[in-house]
């Protein structure tokens, strides 16, 4: 019976043949897919591993892990031939770089990855991309930040990317040993974010172990959902006519178990065939996959890598799910040797496929009502249950959803075509939702958090986000170690360094305050006691998105939100007078500085200049540089960078998911179709009738999706921060336009066939 | 007066010739049979005549009008509005009901749904079908399905009825019921019926028989010999 399968797989003429290049052809691109999501989890994990070195010094971070060494400087238990290490971070072209300044301490200092040598005082290496950004731009707005001379670039061991922005800067012990945040390490951290878990861990420094999650979770229900609904739909193509194939075998003596062994045959034998396909496919077009920026950085090709377990499963898997999918399908019908019998009429889908989407709305509304947990783990089990019940919800309401829009087309249509579309979907509503579910999960995740990311944007820098205060840096001396502002003596020469800098408008110093005032700080979980500074209303004049003095005022008292960039506004607020004189004033050390300029590369040199002014107190950064590398904002826009690759890649396999559904329709209605064609339907109307089968649950679930997604942000927002949902950008309508556009036009490209398959020819012959 | 004629037509499919050479003739309101053994041409000649195949060489002509030469969009608004159709089997589409079936010609003329629904429903008790409007073409039996499908034929009034082998998946009852059926209908409504059939007691209900052989209308009644001049009887 083997050999008859295969007989009939390999050598059953031209129409098995077509199914067999078909079937395969499918699996081959499902395969290729799902190695690459599975390489995809491997490159994630490769490239946050390279991120583990940069967090070496952050003993603030990692208390435990590090003793203190006389004269108070922290030093790694165990020290013998130190390194100093002292990581922090600057901006160019709005992009971060991290900078680290090292100083061997002697021959048996630890070597940090991706270079042979410590780079010794006036000496750096450059990570490719760095080095070319300093190639290609003056020296004042990038280059003149960092002593010395380029001895060479860092290799890709100590770049999580191929685009990584990364500096390893030479020192003298001597000048580390001085800096707030530098340690003496003997060892470089080799533990990967992902490894470190909870309050202790560098936020913002490569992806935690919830980000990892969150990427492998996405990546399923986002990737390997739509490929397995692929591989099952191509699966089932031409089955009505291998259907009739088996009746005939059946009226010759065969058992239904041989019938069910010949299926299977057939379906393993494409599945090997399309597998061996998808693997070359696969290493194909690995180059081009690697520069999606999957987690926001593109990847080193051979980060994309399969180990043994990802080779074995597929090479097992596929073959197997195929054989079993196969099986599954056959049992929806009854071969008898008089001819096949369809089941009855699916029962319908209840309505209470709607709760779970109702809970998952209730349990979201009943934070906004009682308020959000404490507790940031506390909001995590809060909030994700209701995403996850909502995402679960729509999966399982899709097809009553499907059923209730074909209902309504049904009842309301005028047009033959789209009655028998309604007709159609109404009866089978899983069949018609199956082929797009994958698409409707793609089209939720990015809906929520494009619909979270616009409005935390907007509501941060809002509708204060001027030109001006785009293109204000400010620079907070904060003590990595305290959290507070730090004073710090202020050069005149580097005051008029800043004030000579071309397109500089004005330079406001913020002094530490001798009166001691402080402003009680209400944040999202604490309240707090912060001192205000103190500015001259005549430096103040020149940067007025920080706010203004009262009239008759020459030294005012600037709240903690005036330093701060999301606090910058063009309505500024008057405040209030301190009694000191400017002359006294100007002579106090300095806590911030707050430079406007006319932005067009004016910000980079401000940043240039200020890179040496205390680098290890903070970093001078614009309100819209600071926004994109707020941590909390890192991790949503790695959700959104998450959400666009897994719809653009959803979006294809969908469609080639309804494609084959489409097909596979096709195929079983040819002879209906063909008598009604040969009748004087006109073509159009049967071209009608495919394209509103796949298009009418696309699009009704899809808005349902795209509903519930900003539903779901919008009572998130409100329980979280008190926001309301703001309207998303043109680029998300356009990805969602752009992506039932292509649903829709391989939809239109299977329509040839229909003209094909239903030509008078067939009718006679068929 | 011929309301169709088809005139020395031949068509082959590929190597193999179906048609050589044959014409015919039908009367308006004239039912006609066209008989033969399986694989003679009768239905490539009713398909012919229909305007679903282009005969190779001869013509075709629809009071007056040439058939043949018209382009697809043509022939199938002529098949659509003034010919009806009904086949062996497989010919409702599987997704709507029975009335549905029966109105979807006239859904495709334009007409209302609510319209077309009613008039559609008017067959159901002409055709015994009483009950059945609501159900799928599954749950109908062979005799109700053909009956509808009838129905679906002769609801737009056409001016020509192709029936190719109505009653071949039919048992002979059901078979002779389905026949008397369409011969009253059509005979009520002057309806013109062209219709292939290998079994003689079904084209005892036309007014006249043909034999197809081997490609040419080798045998003709005498009550219509005249009707198709250049065929001669055997």
């Amino acid at each position: 019976m083997i050999r008859l399968g295969l007989r009939l797989t390999l050598a059953g003429g031209r129409e098995a043949a077509i199914r067999l290049v078909i079937t395969a052809a499918a699996v081959a691109l499902g395969v290729m897919l799902l190695l690459s999501a599975l390489a995809g989890i491997n490159a994630v994990n490769a490239q946050n591993a390279r991120y583990a070195w940069i967090s070496t010094s952050v003993e603030f971070v990692h208390p435990h892990a590090y003793a203190r060494a006389e004269g108070g400087a922290p030093v790694h238990a165990g020290a013998r031939d130190p390194l100093w290490f002292q990581l922090s971070s600057g901006y160019v072209d709005g992009q971060l770089y991290g900078r680290v300044n090292v100083a061997a301490t002697g021959p048996g200092a630890p070597v940090p990855p991706g270079i042979t040598r410590v780079p010794g005082p006036g000496q750096y290496y450059a990570s490719p991309a760095l080095a070319r950004l300093m190639r290609d731009h003056p020296a004042d707005e990038l280059a003149g930040r960092f002593p010395g001379a380029l001895a060479g670039t860092i290799g890709p061991a100590a770049l999580p990317s191929p685009n990584s922005l990364v500096i390893i800067v030479g020192d003298t012990p001597a000048q580390l040993a001085h800096e707030p945040g530098a340690t003496k390490v003997t060892s470089i951290e080799s533990i990967p974010p992902s490894g470190c878990d909870g309050p202790d861990c560098v936020v913002g420094v490569g992806i935690g172990s919830s980000g990892i999650d969150l990427i492998l979770s996405c990546v399923a229900a986002g990737l390997l959902f739509p490929v397995l609904i692929f591989i099952g739909g191509a699966s089932r193509l031409s089955a009505a006519r291998r259907e009739q194939r088996f009746a005939a075998m059946r009226l010759a003596g065969a058992t239904p178990r041989q019938v069910s062994l010949i299926t299977m045959i057939e379906s393993t034998v494409a599945a090997a065939v399309g597998m061996a396909g998808g693997f070359g496919l696969f290493f194909l077009l690995r180059p081009a996959i690697a520069t999606i920026p999957f987690t926001g950085a593109p990847f080193f090709t051979t980060d994309l890598s399969l180990n043994l377990g990802d080779v074995a499963a597929v090479v097992l898997g596929v073959p197997v799910a195929a054989a079993v999918a196969a099986l599954i399908a056959l049992r929806r019908v009854q071969i008898s040797p008089l001819g096949v019998t369809r089941q009855v009429t699916p029962k319908p889908p209840g309505l209470w496929r709607l709760i779970p989407l109702l809970a998952g709305i209730a349990e979201l509304a009943l934070f906004v009502v009682i308020g959000r947990p404490g507790s940031t783990g506390g909001q995590i089990r809060a909030f994700l249950p209701g995403f996850v019940l909502l995402l679960a919800g729509l999966v399982i309401a899709g097809p009553w959803l499907t059923m209730a829009g074909a209902r309504l087309m049904a009842r309301r249509a005028q047009r033959p075509g789209t009655l028998v579309a309604a007709r159609r979907l109404a009866d089978n509503p899983r069949a018609g939702f199956r082929a797009i579910s994958g698409l409707i999960v793609a089209l939720f995740v990015t809906s929520v958090t494009v619909g979270v990311i616009t409005t935390m944007a907007s509501y941060r820098t809002g509708p204060t986000a001027t030109p001006q205060v785009r293109n204000t840096v400010v620079d907070n001396f904060e003590n990595p170690v305290s959290g507070s502002n730090q004073a710090v003596a202020m050069p005149a020469a580097m005051l008029a360094r800043l004030q000579a800098t071309a397109g500089v408008h004005g330079v406001t110093l913020v002094h530490a305050n001798p009166l001691g005032t402080s402003y009680t700080i209400n944040d999202h979980h604490r309240r707090f006691l912060s001192p205000g500074g103190l500015a001259t209303c005549a430096e103040l004049a020149r940067t007025p998105v920080m706010g203004h003095c009262q009239a008759g005022a020459r030294v005012v008292t600037v709240p903690p939100e005036g330093i701060n960039p999301f606090g910058f506004s063009q309505d500024t607020e008057a405040w209030g007078m301190a009694a000191l004189p400017a002359a006294r004033v100007n002579r106090l050390p300095v806590t911030a500085i707050v430079v406007t300029t006319n932005g067009a590369g004016a910000d980079d040199r401000v940043q240039t200049v200020l890179a040496g002014f205390h680098p290890s107190l903070g970093t001078a950064t614009t309100i819209a540089e600071t926004n994109t590398y707020n941590s909390a904002n890192q991790v949503l826009l790695m959700e959104e960078q998450l959400a666009d690759v897994i719809i653009l890649a959803s979006l294809p396999i969908a469609g080639c998911g309804l494609a084959a559904s489409v097909v596979s329709g096709l195929t079983e209605r040819k002879r209906p179709f063909s008598l009604l064609r040969l009748a004087g339907t006109p073509l159009s109307v049967l071209r009608r009738v495919v394209t509103l089968e796949s298009a009418l649950p696309l699009l009704v679930v899809a808005v349902v999706s795209i509903a519930i997604g900003f539903a779901g942000a919008e009572l998130f927002l409100r329980a979280q921060l008190g926001y309301t949902l703001r309207p998303p950008g043109a680029s998300y309508y356009g990805i969602v336009l752009a992506g039932l556009a292509a649903a829709l036009g391989i939809i239109a490209a299977t329509l040839p066939l229909l003209k094909r398959i239903t030509g008078p020819e067939v009718a006679r012959n068929d | 007066m011929n309301a169709i004629e088809g005139r020395d037509l031949h068509r082959s499919f590929g190597a193999t010739p179906a048609l050589r050479g044959a014409s015919v003739a039908v009367a308006a309101g004239e039912m006609l049979a066209i008989m033969g053994p399986s694989g003679s041409g009768k239905s490539t000649l009713l398909h012919c005549l229909a305007g679903i195949l282009i005969p190779d060489r001869g013509e075709v002509r629809f009071g007056g009008q040439r058939v043949d030469t018209m382009n697809e969009t043509g022939r199938s608004t002529l098949r659509r509005e003034r010919f009806g159709f009904v086949f062996q089997f497989g010919q409702l589409v599987p997704e709507l009901t029975a009335v549905e079936n029966v109105a979807l010609p006239l859904l495709l003329d334009g007409l209302h749904r609510k319209a077309a629904l009613t008039r559609a429903r008017a067959w159901f008790g002409r055709l015994g079908l009483d009950g059945l409007e609501n159900r799928r073409s599954g749950e109908l039996s062979g005799g109700e399905a053909q009956r509808v499908a009838l129905a679906r034929g002769l609801v737009a009034e056409p001016e020509v009825l192709f029936a190719d082998e109505p009653t071949g998946s039919l048992d002979s009852v059901t078979g002779e019921h389905v026949m008397e059926l369409l011969t009253a209908i059509t005979r009520e409504q002057g309806t013109t019926v062209i219709l292939v059939t290998h079994e003689p007691r079904v084209a005892a209900y036309a007014g006249r028989e043909i034999v197809v052989r081997d490609g040419k209308v080798g045998y003709l009644t005498p009550a219509a010999a005249d009707a198709a001049p250049g065929q001669a009887a055997p």
